[in-house]
């Protein structure tokens, strides 16, 4: 595999229940050392598109690939690469926490034994005790740290901190950021699924939108944030007809106005700046806020 | 002590943002030459930004020759460190003046006025880095 090769490449793909689609022609591509985001709504397809990437659903049609692979015909190749950090973790009840991670570590060729330490102890984590007792917080841990010790090229969150307090979800990330990508960062992927995006937004290189089983908008996150503007002035009195072509206003009240733009930020600015505005800014959206603007135009960052 | 904070919404790509932090850093002697810089993992840690984000702001950082980085050891804030000829580094600056020129007359700040400004400003710093124990 050359450094080129996508290490998540999903082509049309269509994933059918019944009669419902649930994934319908999604598109995207993850190179590697990034971070991904997938956002959407529940029930985008979200779930269903990552679990034909792990080979736990069948595509109806449309590609895959993992490490250029396919993970259905090399599963065994694309999994030992790969770890997976899904919403409802479950483990055996009957192991203690040193139980699971002795079995998750049986199963991979290598298990950073000085990694498994130091978030035991960071995490707090009682290694005797039963993963029955653990609270959901305490499994998700216990998820990541299983996830993250055998050293894996791409690591998959499906809507990890969803339902965690928020001093477990700081840490989650903190330990993504930290321990996992310290490792090889070129060849350290995440591609996570979440509608808790602003939690995400410093790691989120790259984003695709899923809205019912389709990409609605793929971006680079910091080309995304200069893309979405909300620009705000206020003229010395009501300055009559303005030309805002390729601007959405989202308020108006006398001399004030707060508009909305994609893409065509410096040029509204030009034409608001000639009617010489006594105050004129403008600020990017957040990737939570740009998720809302695309999802629901008519809602956009009120 | 280096204390960087980012703003999603300013429209400036992130690492950028730490780029011109670490400048005005510099520049205003909170770090000084010699002293070293956070390195990449804690840094990434304690601002929750992708840890590639920190790498690529001190790689363009060594570009510019603001920090050095020495094998095993991390990075450094550079002695003298403009590599630029001096009509560059004017030119680099000009952009930034003619910014703040434009924002001033947007805000109804006058010539004078804002010269003042100016004036005060390079006094802060100068007294900040006066203040500083060498």
């Amino acid at each position: 595999m050359n450094s080129e090769t996508p290490v998540v490449e999903i082509e049309r793909l269509v994933r059918r229940y019944g009669r419902r689609d649930a994934v319908d022609g999604l598109n995207l591509r993850v190179r590697p050392g990034r971070c991904y985001g997938f956002f959407g709504r529940n029930g985008a397809g979200k779930t269903t598109s990552i679990k034909c990437l792990l080979n736990l659903l069948r595509p109806t049609s449309g590609a895959v690939r993992v490490f250029g692979m396919d993970p259905a015909r090399e599963e065994v190749a694309v999994k030992s690469r790969l770890a997976y950090v899904p919403d409802n973790v479950a483990f055996y009840p009957w192991m203690s926490v040193r139980d699971t991670l002795d079995y998750c570590a049986s199963f991979r060729a290598r298990w950073n034994q000085e990694t498994e330490r130091a978030l035991l102890d960071q995490f707090r984590l009682d290694a005797r005790q039963k993963t029955s007792h653990l609270s959901k917080g305490q499994r998700t841990q216990l998820a990541l740290i299983t996830a993250i010790c055998p050293e894996p090229e791409l690591l998959v969150l499906d809507e990890p901190t969803s339902g965690l307090d928020p001093i477990v979800r700081r840490e989650f990330i903190r330990t993504v950021i930290g321990a996992y990508q310290d490792g090889d960062p070129g060849r350290r992927t995440v591609f996570v699924s979440t509608h808790l995006i602003s939690e995400f937004e410093g790691l989120i290189d790259e984003f695709t939108i899923i809205d019912r089983g389709r990409d609605v908008l793929t971006l680079d996150a910091d080309a995304a944030r200069e893309r979405y503007q909300k620009i705000y002035a206020r003229f010395a009195s009501d300055p009559g007809a303005l030309d805002l072509a390729g601007a959405h206003v989202l308020r108006r009240e006398g001399r004030d106005i707060e508009i909305f733009v994609n893409g065509n930020s410096a040029d509204v600015m030009n034409r608001l700046k000639s009617r010489s505005p006594e105050t004129l800014t403008s600020e990017s959206l957040t990737l939570e806020e740009i998720f809302v603007a695309t999802l629901e135009p008519g809602e956009a960052v009120a | 002590m280096l204390r960087l904070q980012l703003n999603f919404k300013s429209g400036k790509p992130v690492y950028l943002q730490v780029v011109d932090q670490v400048k005005a850093a510099a520049a205003s002697g909170v770090i000084r030459p010699g002293e070293p810089l956070p390195s990449i993992r804690p840094l990434a840690e304690e601002l929750r930004v992708n840890r590639n984000t920190v790498a690529k702001a001190y790689a363009e950082l060594e570009s510019q020759g603001i920090i050095e980085t020495f094998a095993g050891k991390g990075c450094f804030v550079r002695a003298n460190h403009s590599p630029f000829r001096k009509a560059i580094r004017i030119e680099l600056l000009t952009e930034r003046v003619d910014e703040a020129v434009v924002q001033a007359h947007h805000l109804q700040v006058g010539r004078a006025e804002f010269l003042r400004l100016a004036e005060d400003r390079f006094d802060a710093f100068q007294h900040q880095r006066d203040r500083t124990p060498r």
